[in-house]
């Protein structure tokens, strides 16, 4: 005969870790289109797609920067302006974690700081996804040597592979931000 | 117009290849770096065409190829993004359109695993001088597979098939379907790791330090403790948690060293007592983990007794910059011990603890932190467990398990997913018979 419960004391604790958990606030973990993604990120704002074929010198450059791997001389990135003025410019960046891909759509305000992150996709199992609130520690980085993981950026216990794809991420899109803006195509 | 003709007979061949590419037996990547070169080709030739533009007849053509670069480049940027590059549509099953777009076609095999290689040599005398008797050993302590399966937008599967000591034992570490209903719940059933302390569900060998886990995460929560049973999962903001319903422990198999004797493993598990478990984290601040952990149930299965079981467990993580810091304190209480004891004829110090406790701190720093992947930790930790804390009247607790360990030791990784763990364990017992202990492990993780 089963039996689940063997004094108050115990139900009342189970109860207590029910309780908590379902008195939390909701907030949805959202996985986007890239659409949607880009309307989230600039209400109001018009939207122009771009792509940027870089030279060898400026592939060489945005590695020098971020130092991280560059693969691709073709870079599309989104301009977005607000009456006219710049809003922004995001970029989705798709990289291996372990064995699978993720693909983040990072913004870059017109100061050159992330102003904005999103998980557009996460192939690898859930487990290896850091929670929100990891990821907002981007907002307001420049391109600097404090942005790296274990120096500005806080690692997570068991996504340790998912945090540094994303800062390499991060990385790359600021030094191709920076370098694609160094050739006037803004 | 040579250049021209080149132009539009490449973009012909681009289309080409683009509308053949799915009968290519060529991964996504090849693709699109063939792609790529199409298009760097195509460029020069419209630059060339451009810079010779006086004689060319009809200017609209290269608007047109130009057009047809531009959607090129989209099909390339959609090939990199994947599924999510497309628009969003009506949305299914209560997710939001997108969720639904990014579940639908993300679905196949995942394959990973970890190992780990560990040498122990003990030392020769106990700490009262008496010969401790103890074999150095070399072990493939550990050889895991994991398997993956996203069955469509909703069913997942995961497995862990563990072999151990090099083969010698082959077990199922887990093995569960999930049902994913929305971020804040979502449903779990099949061979669960029990959802407590640290190193249950995260074990693999870089994501802790020490060459050994801590014994309070072997003898009061016993890791690897799986159970079959069934619950719920899911975050809401900062919070996350899991709580499900398990087959509870076979009592018969506790000691007086613990309860690492009790798991079932999911191998025809008694199930005449359930329990319940449950986990709130809270990581709201980057680099910060608090929560905690109970487990409610019966231990008696088979056995008259009811053997009622309870664990409480708290835990905190903080992480900055290189700078590691553990602490994690349990405490088990079980009922009808004197019954328990009767029916496994333990008798004086035998006895199965009424009362089990343990706290550590663990303290690392990585002095590589920040330049680059490879790191060096230098790592401290202290524990402080005993688990026979309370014993019926009528026993006495055998003091060599009133316990503390200090563990002193470095761990190398030169890249994330590899490494070596070098350290010593100074054990103390209120016995006087520890036996220290130099360890050095070298693991992975794919």
């Amino acid at each position: 005969m089963p039996c689940w419960v063997t004094s108050s004391r115990r139900a009342a604790l189970l109860a207590l870790v029910l309780g908590l958990a379902a008195a939390v606030p909701s907030a949805a973990k959202v996985f986007l289109s890239v659409d949607e993604a880009l309307k989230l990120a600039f209400p109001g704002c018009q939207v122009e797609r771009r792509t940027a074929y870089l030279t060898a010198e400026q592939v060489k450059r945005a590695r020098a920067l971020s130092g991280v791997e560059v693969p691709s001389a073709l870079v599309t990135y989104h301009v977005a302006r607000r009456n006219g003025q710049p809003a922004g410019v995001a970029h989705f960046d798709t990289h291996r974690v372990r064995t699978l891909p993720e693909t983040l759509m990072i913004v870059v305000d017109p100061q050159g700081k992330v102003s904005r992150i999103e998980v557009i996709s996460f192939r690898e199992p859930e487990e290896y996804m850091p929670r929100g609130a990891w990821y907002q520690q981007f907002l307001g980085k420049r391109l600097d040597r404090d942005l790296q993981l274990k120096r500005g950026v806080r690692p997570v216990t068991g996504a340790t592979l998912t945090a540094r794809a994303t800062t390499e991420a991060v990385r790359r899109v600021l030094a191709l931000h920076q370098v694609i803006a160094g050739a006037g195509a803004r | 117009m040579t250049l021209f003709r080149v132009g539009v007979v490449s973009v012909a061949a681009l289309l080409l290849c683009l509308a053949a590419a799915p009968a290519v037996a060529q991964s996504n990547d090849e693709r699109i770096r063939q792609l790529e070169r199409e298009v760097a080709a195509l460029k020069e030739a419209i630059a060339a065409l451009k810079s010779g533009e006086g004689q060319v007849e009809d200017g609209g053509r290269i608007a047109e190829l130009e057009r047809k670069l531009e959607v090129l480049a989209g099909e390339i940027e959609k090939m990199r993004i994947g599924e999510a590059a497309v628009e969003a549509d009506e949305g299914q099953h209560g997710l939001g359109p997108a969720a639904s777009k990014i579940y639908r076609t993300e679905r196949g095999l995942s394959i990973g695993g970890y190992g780990e290689l560990l040498y122990q040599n003990f030392d020769g005398e106990r700490d009262n001088g008496t010969a401790s008797g103890r074999v150095d050993t070399f072990d493939l302590l550990r050889g895991v597979l994991y398997f993956g399966y996203k069955f469509n937008d909703r069913w997942l599967l995961n497995t862990e098939i563990e072999y151990e000591h090099a083969g010698s034992e082959v077990s199922v570490e887990f093995a569960y379907l999930d049902y994913l209903w929305r971020p804040e719940a979502s449903f779990r059933a099949g061979l669960l790791l029990v959802p407590m302390g640290f190193i249950n569900e995260l074990h693999e060998p870089t994501v802790f330090l020490g060459a050994n886990r801590p014994d309070i995460e072997r003898l009061i929560i016993p890791t690897t403790w799986r159970e079959n049973g069934f619950g719920l999962f899911g975050e809401a903001g900062p919070v996350s948690y899991r709580a499900y319903v398990v087959n509870g422990f076979r009592g018969a198999g506790f000691t007086a060293a613990g309860l690492r004797g009790g798991r079932q493993k999911g191998n025809q598990a008694q199930a005449e007592d359930l329990a319940w478990v449950g986990r709130l984290d809270f990581t709201g601040v980057p680099g910060l983990t608090v929560g905690g952990s109970a487990y409610v149930g019966d231990s008696g299965q088979s056995l008259d007794a009811s053997v009622g079981t309870t664990l409480i467990e708290g835990h905190l993580e903080w992480r900055w910059r290189g700078l590691e810091l553990r602490a994690l304190g349990v405490q088990a209480d079980l009922d009808d011990v004197r019954e328990l004891n009767a029916a496994l004829g333990f008798t004086g110090n035998q006895s199965v603890g009424e009362k089990l406790q343990g706290w550590y701190v663990q303290l690392g720093y990585d002095v590589l932190a920040g330049r680059g992947e490879t790191a060096l930790i230098p790592y401290a930790r202290w524990e402080n467990y005993n688990t026979q804390d309370e014993v019926p009247a009528g026993f006495r607790a055998n003091p060599a398990n009133d316990v503390e360990v200090l563990t002193l030791g470095v761990a190398f990784k030169p890249i994330e997913q590899i490494i070596l763990k070098v350290d010593h364990q100074n054990y103390d017992n209120a016995a006087g018979t520890g036996v220290d202990q130099f360890n050095a492990l070298l693991g992975y993780v794919f």
